[in-house]
């Protein structure tokens, strides 16, 4: 269901961004998604969906790739950096827990993979 | 006829036409002094018996309304209307979560000028309204003692986004397996800053903490 939400925006997105090829100027063969860890996002299930919601539409018949960012902390009391495993936010210097988020949040399509046919 | 292959930098955040209603919504009601809380949780974990007990105690405080994000169904809206609280239904025709536009639209019917907050009822689901910013000024996480203890654990991005928890039917606890120190613990490995607020439906205990943390929200908006 959360896939399904979400797919729709991404296959919105990238249906305005071929348009600007002009009429079918442009057959997409891939588009490259990148998602951060907190969106506990299923890629399999985000691929399923973008076959369906593509189907009938200038996307058809292109791939979803998808690229996934570990989630990020930075410590706010003693400036640690690192990653965070099964959602423990704690520092891994001074186990405090003032941490900031400053990776794992993204989601947005980085490009298209297109082909252009003149003629 | 040839063919071309070429990338094409695109760089487009998936929620950036929520995320310009929200920023809409934020604006609209930070100039009338108004303050938005998001409150999510499973389904049944007891938000519309909150907003019901909240409302006898917020009436003499603030001046508010409620809009009920359910997918289908009326109900919740109808148990508020029947205590006399100002209620804006939004049916989500099957989506899991409130989306920025459509609260935006929903507020815009509502006497903004004679109103100091607008809580939200979202669609009972930890995921997807976790996802989508409505413009609130605060996500309040609603945890229910007959679920895990570890749901913070599962669902870290609303715990995360969350600025307080209210762990609802606490008058269950004697008769749950549920540990509440380790509920508590997990909740601070998410996010230790996070308060949590302990309620009860059943022997109103919490409610004075919770009505307060509400009008503390609406004081800072206008402070
Ligand atoms: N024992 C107990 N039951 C509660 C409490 N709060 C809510 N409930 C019950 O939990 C069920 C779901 O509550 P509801 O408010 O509709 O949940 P919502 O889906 O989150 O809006 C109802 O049967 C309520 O009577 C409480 O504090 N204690
Ligand atoms: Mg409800
Ligand atoms: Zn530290």
């Amino acid at each position: 269901m959360h896939e399904v939400s979400i797919c729709e925006n991404l296959v919105t997105t990238v249906l305005k961004e071929l348009a600007q090829g002009g009429k079918g100027a442009w057959r997409l063969k891939k588009t490259r998604l990148v998602v951060g860890l907190l969106h506990q996002i299923v890629p399999e299930s985000l691929t399923f969906a973008y076959e369906v919601l593509t189907k009938d539409t200038p996307a058809k018949g292109s791939v979803l790739e998808i690229r996934l960012v570990p989630i990020v902390a930075r410590c706010r009391v003693c400036g640690w950096k690192g990653e965070i495993h099964d959602s423990l936010f704690v520092c891994g210097a001074c186990s405090g827990g003032d941490l900031e988020t400053i990776a794992g949040k993204e989601l947005f399509v980085e490009s298209l993979e297109v082909e252009e046919h003149d003629g | 006829m040839t063919a071309k292959k070429i990338k094409i930098k695109v760089y487009r955040d998936l929620m950036g036409a929520n995320d310009l209603w929200a920023s809409k919504t934020r604006a609209l009601l930070k100039a009338r002094g108004i303050a938005m809380l998001n409150l999510i949780s499973s389904p049944g974990s007891g938000k519309t018996t909150l907003l019901e007990q909240t409302a006898a105690l917020l009436a003499t405080r603030l001046r508010f309304a409620v809009l009920e994000g359910d997918v289908a169904t009326t109900h919740d809206a109808e148990r508020l209307a029947r205590l006399g609280v100002r209620v804006s239904q939004l049916l989500t025709s099957g989506a899991c979560h409130l989306e920025a536009k459509l609260v935006h639209r929903a507020l815009l019917d509502l006497p903004l000028d004679a109103l100091d907050l607008v809580i939200v009822e979202n669609v009972g689901n930890l995921v997807c309204p976790a996802e989508f910013d409505i413009g609130e000024n605060a996500k309040v996480a609603v945890l229910s003692v007959t679920e895990g203890e570890d749901k913070p654990l599962k669902y870290p991005l609303l715990f995360r986004e969350a600025k307080v928890v209210v762990l609802t039917k606490i008058d269950l606890l004697p008769h749950l397996p549920f540990s509440l120190p380790k509920c508590l613990e997990y909740i601070r490995k998410v996010n230790a800053a996070l308060p949590v607020i302990q309620v009860s439906a059943i022997t109103r205990n919490g409610m004075t903490p919770w009505v307060d943390w509400l009008a503390a929200q609406h004081r800072s908006r206008i402070g």
